[in-house]
C-alpha cells in the first residue's frame, strides 16, 4: 500500500513535470506578442547559386545569396509579407543559412514607396534553451528527488547572486571589482554549502578550507605574477571586456575554482567524518591520511574538468587565428593563455584544498595521538 | 621565465609534495590533455572532418583523464565504458541540439575581435561548435563516472553478491551525494568566465528577450546545460555498466586476496 502511494505521487509529479515542459516549449513558439523587436517567420526561401570565394591565405569558401519572403509576427505591420535578403557561407563564423519555418528577428522595418523594408538581426534561439533546460529539470527530479531538488535551488539561487553582483559592479563602476567578487564567491560558498550539507559542523570545516584554498592559491598566484612581471599574459587578448580587464580576469579566476576547490574539500571532509563514525578512536594523523589519500585521487579529474571548459570555449577563435596564417605560437598566446593560467591556478585552488581540508576535519574530529 | 611556466612549476611541485606518484600522474595528464586538445585543433585547421577529430580526441582524453586518475583497474574499465557510452549520447543530443540553435563562429559581441580577420575559412564552424560542447563537457563525464565506480567497487568488495537492482539503487545514491558539488563545479567553471559577457550586457542594458536569444549566451548555455545532461546520464549508465561487469570485478577481488 505504502509503495503504491509513492508510486502514484511520483507518477502525478512526472505528469506535471512532462505538461509543464511541453507548455512551456509550445508557448515559445507563440511568444512573438512579449518580445518588443520585430519578429518575422520565413515563408518562401530562394537560393542563388553558391559564389567560390578565395581569401589571402588560400582559404576556399562558398558563399550564397538568400531571398526570403517573410510574414511579420507582431508590431504594427503585424501579419504583412515582405522580402528580405541574406548570405551565408559554408563556414558560417557570423552568418547562417535560413530556411522555410525559421523565426529571425528585424531591425530597421520601414515603410519606402508602400513597401516593407527590413534587415535581418537574427535568429530566435529561445525554444533550445527552454528545452535543454526542461530536460535538465526533468532528469534531475526523475534521478535525484530531494538532491536534486537542491543541486536545482543552489543553481537558481546562485544566479539570482551573480545577477545581484553584476548590477552591483557596474553602479560602483568597476571600482572594486575584486572586492565585489571576492565577497560574492563567500557568499556563493556559504549559500552552497549550506543547501547541500546544512548548518553543521561538516559545512564549517568544508567552508573553512574552501576559504583557505582558493585564497592561498589566489595569494601564491599572485606572487608568481610579480616575480615574473606577467611575461606571457595577455590581458588585451580578453573578451568582451569594458572594464579594466585585469582585476576581471582575477575575478573570473577566482570564481572558475571556487566550485571544484569546494567540491574536493567536500569528499574530504565528508570522507573523514564518515571515518571517524566507523571507527571513534581514529587518531588525527590516520584521519588526516585517508583525507589526504581521497583528495589525491579525484585532483586530477578534477583539474581537467576545469581545464577542458576553460580551454573548449578557445577552440572557435584559435581555429580562425590558424586559418588565418598566424603561427601555432602567436595562436596559442593570443587564444588559449589566459585560459591556461586560470586552469593552473584553479589546479593549485584543488591541490592545496587537499591538506587543508584533511587537517582542519581532523583537527576537529581527531583523538590526540602519535601521528 | 613566463608566467605560465612558473604557475606551472608551481602546481607541479604541489602536486608531487601532495599526491606523490599519483600527483606526478595527474600533472602529466594535464599537459598530455592540452597536447590533444591542441593537435585536435590543428588537425581541424588541417580539414580533416571535425566529427572524427571530435571522436578519437574525445576518446583520447576520457582515457587519459580516467586511468591516469587512478590505478585500480576494476574503477577506471568500468568509468570509462560508461563515459564512452555517455559521450555517443550526448553527441546525438549536441549535433540534433547545434543545429537547431545554430550558435556556431562568433557573434556580434565579437566583432571588435575579428576586425581585419578572414572569416571564409572553408570549414563549417557549425561541426566545429559540436567538437567544442563536446569536449567541454568529457572532464565532468570522466569525474562523475570515476566517483561512481569507485563507490560501487567498494560496495562489492563489501557485498559481492548483490543484485543488479541494488547496485543500480547504490548507484544512484552515489550519484545523490556527488550531484549537488558537482553541478557547482560546472556552474562556477563556467559562469566564471562568463563574467565579462555577463558585464556586458548588464552594461549595455540588453532586455531578457534579447539575451535568451542572443548567439554568444546560447552558445554558452548549451555547453552549460549539456554538461549538466552528461553528469546525470552518467550516473544510471555507470551502474548499469558495473552490473554487466559484476561478475569480473567481484573474480578480481578474489585474486587480489
Amino acid at each position: 500500500m505504502q509503495k503504491l502511494k509513492v508510486s502514484s505521487s511520483f507518477v502525478r509529479w512526472l505528469l506535471i513535470l512532462v505538461v509543464v515542459g511541453l507548455g512551456a516549449i509550445l508557448f515559445t513558439f507563440h511568444n512573438e506578442s512579449f518580445y518588443q523587436r520585430p519578429l518575422a517567420r520565413v515563408e518562401q526561401v530562394r537560393n542563388e547559386k553558391a559564389v567560390k570565394q578565395t581569401d589571402e591565405f588560400k582559404n576556399v569558401d562558398w558563399q550564397t545569396k538568400q531571398y526570403l519572403k517573410i510574414k511579420m509576427l507582431n508590431g504594427k505591420y503585424r501579419g504583412k509579407k515582405l522580402m528580405v535578403t541574406n548570405t551565408y557561407s559554408y563556414s558560417g563564423a557570423m552568418d547562417q543559412r535560413y530556411r522555410v519555418g525559421n523565426e529571425i528577428f528585424l531591425t530597421r522595418v520601414h515603410e519606402k514607396d508602400g513597401l516593407l523594408h527590413a534587415t535581418i538581426a537574427g535568429y530566435k534561439r529561445d525554444t533550445v534553451i527552454v528545452f535543454l533546460v526542461w530536460l535538465v529539470i526533468l532528469l534531475l527530479l526523475l534521478m535525484m528527488k530531494k538532491q536534486g531538488n537542491l543541486a536545482l535551488l543552489s543553481v537558481v539561487v546562485n544566479s539570482i547572486l551573480f545577477v545581484l553582483a553584476i548590477e552591483l559592479d557596474l553602479k560602483m563602476q568597476a571600482a572594486h571589482v575584486l572586492l565585489i567578487f571576492g565577497t560574492l564567491a563567500l557568499i556563493f560558498t556559504i549559500v552552497s554549502l549550506i543547501l547541500i550539507l546544512g548548518l553543521t559542523k561538516r559545512m564549517l570545516a568544508t567552508l573553512g578550507a574552501t576559504v583557505c584554498g582558493t585564497l592561498i592559491a589566489m595569494l601564491i598566484s599572485l606572487l608568481v605574477f610579480q616575480l615574473t612581471q606577467e611575461r606571457g599574459i595577455y590581458y588585451e587578448s580578453m573578451q568582451y571586456v569594458t572594464q579594466v580587464p585585469r582585476p576581471l580576469f582575477l575575478a573570473e579566476t577566482l570564481l572558475g575554482s571556487l566550485g571544484a576547490v569546494m567540491d574536493e574539500s567536500s569528499d574530504i571532509v565528508a570522507t573523514i567524518f564518515e571515518l571517524r563514525q566507523l571507527d571513534p578512536t581514529a587518531t588525527k594523523g590516520q584521519l588526516f591520511m585517508a583525507g589526504r589519500s581521497v583528495g589525491k585521487s579525484i585532483m586530477g579529474p578534477l583539474v581537467n574538468v576545469l581545464f577542458l571548459i576553460f580551454m573548449a570555449d578557445t577552440f572557435t577563435s584559435s581555429l580562425l587565428y590558424l586559418k588565418n596564417g598566424n603561427s601555432w605560437g602567436y595562436t596559442f598566446s593570443m587564444n588559449m593563455c589566459l585560459g591556461t593560467v586560470q586552469s593552473l591556478i584553479s589546479g593549485i585552488g584543488i591541490v592545496l584544498a587537499i591538506p587543508i581540508a584533511s587537517g582542519l576535519a581532523a583537527i576537529l574530529l581527531g583523538k590526540k595521538g602519535k601521528a | 621565465m613566463s608566467t605560465i611556466t612558473a604557475l606551472g612549476l608551481v602546481l607541479m611541485v604541489l602536486m608531487i609534495l601532495v599526491g606523490g606518484k599519483q600527483g606526478w600522474t595527474a600533472f602529466l595528464s594535464l599537459l598530455l590533455n592540452f597536447g590533444f586538445l591542441y593537435f585536435a585543433i590543428v588537425l581541424i585547421a588541417f580539414h580533416v572532418p571535425p566529427m572524427f577529430v571530435t571522436l578519437t580526441t574525445g576518446t583520447i582524453i576520457l582515457a587519459v583523464t580516467i586511468f591516469m586518475g587512478e590505478d585500480d583497474l576494476k574503477t577506471t574499465v568500468t568509468a570509462f565504458y560508461a563515459s564512452l557510452i555517455v559521450m555517443g549520447l550526448l553527441l546525438l543530443l549536441i549535433v540534433g541540439v547545434e543545429h537547431w540553435a545554430m550558435v556556431q563562429g562568433f557573434g556580434s559581441e565579437d566583432s571588435e575581435d575579428l576586425e581585419g580577420m578572414s572569416l571564409l575559412i572553408g570549414i563549417s564552424y557549425l561541426k566545429v561548435a559540436v567538437t567544442t560542447t563536446i569536449l567541454s563537457t568529457l572532464g565532468a563525464i570522466a569525474e562523475a563516472a570515476m566517483a561512481v565506480s569507485a563507490g560501487l567497487t567498494e560496495i562489492l568488495d563489501a557485498h559481492p553478491d548483490i543484485d543488479n537492482a541494488q547496485i543500480m539503487k547504490s548507484g544512484m545514491a552515489i550519484g545523490g551525494q556527488i550531484i549537488g558539488t558537482t553541478f557547482n563545479t560546472l556552474f562556477f567553471g563556467f559562469f566564471g568566465g562568463f563574467l565579462t559577457l555577463f558585464i556586458w550586457f548588464a552594461g549595455l542594458h540588453y532586455s531578457l528577450g534579447t539575451i535568451i536569444n542572443n548567439k554568444i549566451f546560447v552558445g554558452e548555455m548549451i555547453m552549460v546545460l549539456t554538461s549538466f545532461i552528461g553528469v546525470l546520464l552518467t550516473v544510471p549508465i555507470t551502474a548499469w555498466i558495473m552490473g554487466l561487469r559484476k561478475k569480473s570485478v567481484v573474480d578480481s577481488f578474489g585474486e587480489n586476496k
